[in-house]
């Protein structure tokens, strides 16, 4: 389209394509966004008619909030577990089926599923099971570890968390991940076999460094993923007990909607979005460095 | 040809722009409110926050239609789990709210710029007494008090009869040794003197709320011990209201049949025990009434005990029962027109003085009135029970107006000393703490 003559033409056939997105995009994403920033200098509860202005209150608030921070820092220790497992589980599940054995499409299918459920009606299912067929099963066979409701201990139910999410996401990643392998080209593994490089060594080597770019998106996806849990956490663990496993998210939300702090919540949103923006980008910038050529 | 050919496209184009924006525009008018049409037809919602009585309501509004043709009344149900302000504030927030919002006592101040002002209505002067006074704001009353409600140790008759010989009377438990005693008696008939639910709401609202109510029979002075408290100036740990309800606490924890690991309960758990007679007792209020039912084996004898705070049977608390309207009614004055704003008024007068809605209040919907000129009496045995209370006058005013998150952030402070992770100085310190953070 560039090369059309005129500044109002190439204008006018750019918006005829661009604008109906764009339009969505502004209405849906940016004046909401701009208008949170602005609702962040208000004492606003949710309802009122009036609201002032109160400067940068709320954004003392938020230093002063003891419990947003150590909310975040728990969140913070359950994203780079969930990270790291979901990406390590979820690699091993690719590289199960991409060998090429018996059903292996049912087995992607399988293994995929998890993903089809809604994360609030999956932590019903799983609060069922913590709380009734593992307890119950505990009890019956004398299992100690199951014998009481992991749900009732602070430590037991984060666990709880972790393994929701993994089992949650590790069928999504392993779908990235099978691409990336099949990525792979063929005649420099056949070149790398026919030297001689042994099956371990070729993954060491040859494939893992050539699928970095799945990496890159799949921890990506799940960093984000794992600093944003809402729905697994209210529905789950409803924070309990004792809101020990209240995630950064679910505190954000309580602040606005609960306390009714509108303005709060809202400052507290924001200095989230910041400080989540600025880890998965230095993830993205960082990791970007380790990829190679094939 | 060439140009044709790129008008063509060009306004094939705007054809589907048009369309698209049309169509986000269009679907306001279909969602409103409920508007009005032309053949004078009114469609008002109700925005409904008692869960448990959905299909009754559903049936109310069926009558309430054949009575009154051209008026449709749809019920909007508040989501399992989500609070009835959150859901509210969220329709005014997308310009859709509902005509008449069901809210709890506590909501109603913040919502009072957009509602109706209600006071010159004809079921003022039936309201029981002090049922508006938490709702009027400048002499105007903004709400409509649509249920009464109370909580206490909820008794299974026949479970009790088993332990004390003969038959249990209510009277015989007035401080916390009598209470400890029956205990006893339960645990000897091998059965589980009572069930602590660990719902943060039950905790923090309903059993700390006694802490604040029981200060004192006149609510001036609950009031000045609240406003102390967010001032710092109330020491918890040496108040005596404070104490003897932890110590009837210490008391639960001890005879809990979770005991073990009294964190893990469900709310479904309690009327489950306590209807098939495994328990003799569990705090929780009437509402509970509908599940118990589902289980019942005592032939629908239960009723409510005190909680007792200290072993003087004379003290404020020892024989009242904490009741209080939890539910209000609004109506909506901004987007809602005055002739659904005139049949929502009449949906409440009908629900005061028809008989199909009284029928539906008490009956089906098993809610206690608050007016006096429904006569109708309560057909559960825990309706009944708060009833007798009420009629003696053996109230203790719950707390309908504490802070938004207080049932979540002290109900969690209540289960770590439900848990042993905090002992009583410890808890008063996060109550302390609480209040003075309180906006």
């Amino acid at each position: 389209m560039l090369t059309e003559k005129g500044l109002w033409t190439r204008l006018r056939t750019r918006l005829i394509f661009t604008g109906p997105t764009l339009f969505a995009f502004a209405t849906v994403m940016i004046i909401p966004f701009l208008y949170g920033i602005y609702l962040t200098f208000t004492n606003w509860d949710g309802i009122a008619v009036e609201q002032s202005l109160v400067g940068w209150d709320n954004y003392v608030g938020v230093f002063k909030d003891t419990v947003f921070w150590t909310s975040f820092g728990m969140t913070l220790e359950y994203v780079f577990i969930t990270v790291v497992l979901t990406n390590a589980v979820a690699f091993l599940l690719a590289y199960a089926v991409t060998r090429g054995m018996k059903a292996q499409g049912w087995f992607r299918a399988g293994f995929f599923l998890p993903n089809l459920v809604g994360g609030i009606v999956l932590g019903f299912i799983w609060q069922f099971i913590f709380n009734q067929v593992l307890v119950f099963a505990g009890q019956k066979m004398n299992i100690p570890l199951f014998a009481a409701s992991w749900l009732s201990d602070p430590d037991k139910a984060f666990w709880a968390l972790i393994v929701v999410t993994v089992w949650q996401y590790a069928g999504y990643m392993m779908v990235i991940y099978i691409a990336g392998l099949m990525n792979v080209p063929k005649d420099v593994m056949e070149a790398a076999s026919i030297d001689g490089a042994s099956n371990r060594k070729m993954l060491a080597r040859i494939v893992l460094p050539l699928m970095v770019p799945s990496f890159i998106v799949c921890v990506f996806l799940s960093l984000q993923r794992g600093f944003m849990v809402y729905d697994l956490n209210v529905s789950l663990t409803s924070g309990g007990p004792f809101k020990s496993t209240e995630m950064v998210s679910m505190h954000v939300y309580e602040q606005a909607f609960l306390a009714r702090d509108y303005g709060l919540g809202q400052a507290e949103a924001f200095v989230l979005f910041i400080l989540v923006a600025t880890i998965t980008l230095l993830q993205v910038y960082f990791s970007k460095k380790l990829e190679v050529e094939a | 040809m060439k140009r044709e050919q790129k008008w063509m496209k060009l306004s094939v184009l705007s054809l589907i722009m048009v369309v698209m924006l049309s169509a986000c525009g269009g679907a306001k008018t279909e969602t409103g409110s409920g508007s009005s049409s032309s053949d004078g037809e009114v469609k008002i919602t109700l925005l409904n926050s008692k869960a448990e009585i959905n299909s009754q309501l559903e049936q109310a509004a069926k009558d309430f239609q054949s009575e009154n043709p051209g008026i449709t009344l749809e019920i909007v149900p508040v989501g399992n789990g989500q609070s009835p302000f959150e859901k509210a504030s969220a329709l005014y927030a997308s310009g859709n709210p509902t005509t008449m919002m069901m809210l709890d006592t506590g909501d109603v101040e913040k919502f009072k710029d957009r509602v109706l002002d209600l006071t010159s209505e004809k079921w003022m002067k039936d309201a029981v007494e002090n049922s508006t006074s938490a709702t009027t704001f400048d002499g105007k009353n903004y709400a409509f008090p649509f249920s009464i409600e109370g909580y206490g140790f909820i008794y299974n008759q026949q479970v009790l009869d088993q332990a004390v010989g003969g038959t249990f009377d209510p009277q015989s438990v007035q401080t916390t040794d009598q209470l400890e005693q029956l205990f006893q008696k339960i645990a000897a008939t091998g059965k589980s003197p009572l069930i602590v639910s660990p719902m943060d709401w039950s905790l923090g609202a309903h059993y700390l709320g006694l802490a604040y109510g029981g200060q004192s029979p006149d609510r001036a002075k609950v009031d000045q011990f609240i406003s102390d408290l967010k001032a710092g100036k109330v020491d918890l740990a040496s108040n005596t209201v404070f104490n003897g309800l932890m110590d009837t606490f210490d008391l639960m924890k001890t005879y809990n049949i979770d005991k073990a690991s009294p964190l893990s309960g469900t709310y479904e758990r309690g009327p489950e025990v306590l209807g098939k007679g495994e328990v003799g007792i569990w705090f929780q209020g009437n509402w509970a009434w509908p599940q118990i039912h589902s289980f019942d084996t005592a032939d629908g004898k239960y009723g409510f005990l005190p909680v007792p705070v200290s072993n003087n049977p004379d003290d404020f608390g020892n024989t009242q029962i904490s009741a209080a309207v939890s539910k209000r009614i609004l109506i909506d004055k901004e987007k809602s027109t005055p002739a659904q704003q005139e049949a929502a008024k009449k949906f409440l007068d009908w629900i005061v003085y028809e008989a199909k809605g009284q029928d539906f209040l008490v009956n089906q919907a098993t809610i206690i009135p608050a007016f006096s000129n429904i006569t109708l009496e309560p057909a559960d045995p825990l309706g009944k029970s708060i009833g007798d209370y009420i009629k003696a006058g053996k109230i203790e005013e719950s707390m309908s107006t504490l802070p938004a998150d207080h049932w979540s952030k002290l109900g969690a402070s209540m289960q770590k000393y439900l848990a042993d992770v905090i002992d009583r100085g410890g808890l008063a310190k996060e109550i302390q703490d609480y209040w003075t953070k309180v906006k």
